[in-house]
C-alpha cells in the first residue's frame, strides 16, 4: 500500500527522482512502438526538462502526468505547421500561371513511391483535374510498365467523368532530371493541371544518387516534394528523413511525408514520429500529409489486374 | 555495411571495460547499458535486448565469481556468445543438388526485394553450373512480370509468367510443371508481397506453396526493418515455414538489427545478403565468420571453441 501511495504526488514539486522510473517506462513503450531511439530520447528528455520543478496541482499519479506530457509532445510533433490543401493550391496556381502544378515523389527503394503516386493521381482525377504522370525512374526493371499499368487502370476512371490522365515516358537509361523537365514543358504545352513525377528509389547514404536530386529539383522545379517513408522501417527513418530533406540544396527541403504500409505494422507506428522529428528545419518546418493519407492505405484498389471498380 | 557501426560500438564498450584496471559492478553496468543502447539503435527487438541484458548479467555474476576467474575474458566470451546466438540459429539451410529438380519459393513483405533477389539467386546458381529458371507468380503488382522478365533477360535466365492469368496458384503450378519437364535443376518462384494482417494473402501464399511443393522457401527481409520484424517473420514462419532468410539492401545505412531479430525469432539461418541493386550485388552469408569480422575481435572467435 505504501508503494502505491508513493506514486501519488499532490501539491509537490516534481524532482528528477520522481520522474526517472515513469519516464524510462514511457521510453521503453515508445521503442516497442518502433520510435527510433534518437527520437524517443529526444521526446523523453524534453518532457523531463519541462516537468522537473513543476508543482503538481492535486492528488495525481506521476505516471499520469508523464503520460499526458508525452502525449502533448507527440501531438505537437505531428501537427502540421503549414496546411497541405493540395486542391486549393492547385486551383490558386491555375489562376496565376500556365505552368502545371508539379509534384515529385522521392524515397528509398521499395517503400511505395510509385503506388502512392498512383493513389495521389486517383485523388486528383476524382477532383476532375488532368494529370500527366512522368516516369522518371529510368533504372529499375519494370518501373515504366508499372506506371503504365496504373495509368491504364486510372484512365478508365476518366471515362466516368473524371480528369484526364496520360503517361509521359522515355524508356530506360536516360537522365531523370532532363525527362522531368521535358515532362513539365509537355504538360504546360498541353494544358495539364498537374504533373506527377515518379523517381527511382535511392539509398539515402548513396552520395552520387542523392546529389543528383539537387539537379532534379532545379530542372523540375516541383511545387511539392513529397517523401515516401514506410512504417516498417526502424531507426533508419531518422537519417532517411534528414538526408532527403537536405538533398535538394540549402534553399529547398521536403514539403511533406507520406507514410506507407501503415497497414502492415499494427500499432507500431513510431516511424511517423521519428521522421517528423528528424526533418524539422527551423526555416521550413516539415509537415505530414494528412490529406493524402486519407486515401485508402491498402494498395489493392489500384492493383494492376483488378480494375478500379471497387 | 549492415551492423558495422554496431560492431564498433560493441567492441569499444567491451574493450573500455576490459582495459580498465578494476572490473567493478558500476563499470560492468555501464558496459551493459552501452551494449543495449547500441542494439536498440540497430533495431534489435526490444524484448530480445532485455533478455540479452539478463543473460549477460546472470552469466557474469561479479559477486559470485571466485578470485581465479579471468573476469574480462569471461565478459568478452559471454557477450560474443549471446550475439552469435542472435544470428546463428544452428540450423543448416537446404542445399540444392544437381541432376534433380530443386524448387525454391520466395516470400516476404511488400517491397522487401524478392523479385530482385530471386534473379540474383538464379544467376548465382547458373554461374555454378546449375540449370536455373524463374517463375513469376506475382499476378498482383503492376508491372511485376515485366520486372522479372527484364531482369531475367539481362541475366539470360529462362522465365515463365503470364500477362492475362490472374490466379497466381495456376501460373506457378503451370510454370513449375513446364520447367520440371524440361529438367531444370533450380526453379525459383517469385510471389507478390504480403503481410500478416491480410489473411487472404497468407491463404494464397499457402495455396501457391501446395501447388509448387518447394524444397526450400526463403523469406526476404529488408535490412532497414524495425520492430515489426519479429511479428511479421513469426507469422510467415507459422504459415509458410520458410527455411532460410535473405537480407537485402545491406548497402544501405541501416544496422540490420530488425532483420537479425527475425533470425532469432524464427531460428532460421540467413543464407545470402543483397548488397545493391545490380545483379551481382549478392553475397553468401555465414554467421560465425560474420560476427568475428564484425566485432573485430579476432581472438574472440577462437574463444567459442573453448
Ligand atoms: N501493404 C501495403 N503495401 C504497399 C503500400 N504502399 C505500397 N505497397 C506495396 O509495396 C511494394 C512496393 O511499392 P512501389 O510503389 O513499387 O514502391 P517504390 O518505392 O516505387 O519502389 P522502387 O521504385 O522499386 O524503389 C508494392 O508491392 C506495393 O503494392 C501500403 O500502403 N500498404
Ligand atoms: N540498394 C539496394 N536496393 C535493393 C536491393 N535489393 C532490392 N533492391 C531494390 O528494392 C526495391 C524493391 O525491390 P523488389 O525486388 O521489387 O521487391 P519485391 O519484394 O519484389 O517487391 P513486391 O513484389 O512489390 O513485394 C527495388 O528498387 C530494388 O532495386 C539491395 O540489395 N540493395
Ligand atoms: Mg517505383
Ligand atoms: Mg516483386
Amino acid at each position: 500500500a505504501l508503494r502505491f501511495f508513493q506514486n501519488f504526488v499532490g501539491g509537490k514539486t516534481l524532482t528528477k527522482e520522481d520522474l526517472d522510473a515513469p519516464l524510462n517506462a514511457m521510453k521503453d513503450h515508445l521503442l516497442r512502438k518502433n520510435v527510433a531511439l534518437e527520437a524517443a530520447t529526444d521526446i523523453i528528455d524534453n518532457v523531463s526538462t519541462s516537468l522537473i520543478g513543476v508543482k503538481t496541482s492535486s492528488f495525481q499519479r506521476v505516471e499520469t502526468i508523464v503520460r499526458a506530457a508525452v502525449e502533448a509532445s507527440i501531438k505537437r510533433i505531428l501537427t502540421p505547421t503549414n496546411s497541405l490543401d493540395l486542391l486549393r493550391e492547385i486551383q490558386q496556381k491555375k489562376g496565376k500561371s500556365k505552368r502545371p502544378y508539379v509534384i515529385s515523389i522521392v524515397g528509398v527503394n521499395g517503400v511505395g513511391k510509385s503506388t502512392n503516386l498512383s493513389k495521389i493521381c486517383f485523388f486528383l482525377l476524382q477532383n476532375k483535374l488532368s494529370v500527366l504522370v512522368a516516369a522518371c525512374d529510368t533504372f529499375r526493371s519494370g518501373a515504366v510498365e508499372q506506371l503504365r499499368s496504373h495509368v491504364t487502370n486510372l484512365s478508365r476512371l476518366s471515362e466516368k467523368d473524371a480528369g484526364l490522365v496520360t503517361l509521359y515516358e522515355k524508356g530506360y537509361g536516360k537522365d531523370a532530371a532532363n525527362i522531368a523537365k521535358e515532362a513539365v514543358e509537355y504538360g504546360q504545352a498541353n494544358g495539364y493541371d498537374v504533373v506527377l513525377i515518379d523517381t527511382a528509389g535511392r539509398r539515402h547514404n548513396d552520395q552520387r544518387l542523392m546529389s543528383s536530386l539537387e539537379k532534379f529539383g532545379k530542372l523540375a522545379q516541383p511545387d511539392k516534394i513529397l517523401m515516401v517513408g514506410e512504417a516498417l522501417v526502424g531507426s533508419d527513418s531518422v537519417l532517411q528523413a534528414r538526408n532527403f530533406n537536405e538533398a535538394f540544396g540549402t534553399s529547398r527541403g521536403l514539403d511533406g511525408f507520406i507514410i506507407s504500409k501503415c497497414d502492415t505494422v499494427g500499432d507500431m507506428i513510431g516511424t511517423l514520429i521519428s521522421m517528423e522529428l528528424a526533418s524539422w528545419r527551423p526555416e521550413s518546418a516539415s509537415q505530414h500529409c494528412s490529406n493524402i493519407s486519407n486515401t485508402p492505405l491498402t494498395p489493392r484498389p489500384l492493383a494492376s489486374n483488378q480494375a478500379t471498380d471497387k | 555495411m549492415v551492423l558495422a557501426d554496431l560492431g564498433k560500438r560493441l567492441t569499444s564498450a567491451v574493450s573500455n571495460l576490459t582495459h580498465s584496471n578494476v572490473v567493478d559492478e558500476k563499470a560492468f553496468d555501464a558496459m551493459i547499458k552501452e551494449i543495449c543502447s547500441a542494439l536498440i539503435e540497430s533495431d534489435v527487438n526490444v524484448k530480445l535486448v532485455a533478455n540479452l541484458r539478463k543473460s549477460i548479467k546472470s552469466a557474469v555474476n561479479l559477486k559470485e565469481l571466485g578470485p581465479g576467474v579471468n573476469r574480462k575474458r569471461l565478459i568478452q566470451k559471454t557477450v560474443f556468445d549471446e550475439l552469435v546466438k542472435l544470428v546463428d540459429p544452428h540450423n543448416e539451410p537446404f542445399k540444392p543438388k544437381k541432376g534433380r529438380t530443386n524448387v525454391i519459393m520466395f516470400v516476404g513483405l511488400q517491397g522487401s526485394g524478392k523479385t530482385t533477389s530471386c534473379t540474383k539467386l538464379a544467376r548465382y546458381y547458373q554461374a555454378r553450373g546449375f540449370k536455373a529458371c524463374l517463375v513469376c507468380a506475382d499476378t498482383f503488382r503492376a508491372g511485376a512480370f515485366d520486372q522479372l522478365k527484364q531482369n531475367a533477360t539481362k541475366a539470360k535466365i529462362p522465365y515463365y509468367g503470364s500477362y492475362t492469368e490472374t490466379d497466381p496458384v495456376k501460373v506457378s503450378r503451370d510454370g513449375v510443371e513446364k520447367f520440371k519437364k524440361e529438367r531444370f535443376d533450380i526453379i525459383i518462384v517469385d510471389t507478390s508481397g504480403r503481410h500478416q494482417q491480410e489473411k487472404e494473402l497468407f491463404a494464397e501464399m499457402m495455396q501457391i506453396q501446395q501447388a509448387v511443393k518447394p524444397d526450400q522457401t526463403i523469406m526476404v527481409l529488408d535490412a532497414s526493418i524495425g520492430q515489426a520484424a519479429e511479428a511479421q517473420s513469426k507469422a510467415f514462419k507459422e504459415s509458410a515455414d520458410f527455411g532460410a532468410i535473405i537480407i537485402t539492401k545491406t548497402d544501405g545505412h541501416a544496422a540490420g538489427g530488425g532483420a537479425i531479430s527475425a533470425v532469432a525469432a524464427t531460428r532460421t539461418p540467413i543464407v545470402f545478403i543483397g548488397t545493391g541493386e545490380h545483379m551481382l550485388d549478392f553475397e553468401r552469408f555465414a554467421p560465425q565468420p560474420f560476427i568475428s569480422k564484425l566485432l573485430g575481435m579476432g581472438d574472440l572467435g577462437g574463444l567459442v571453441e573453448h
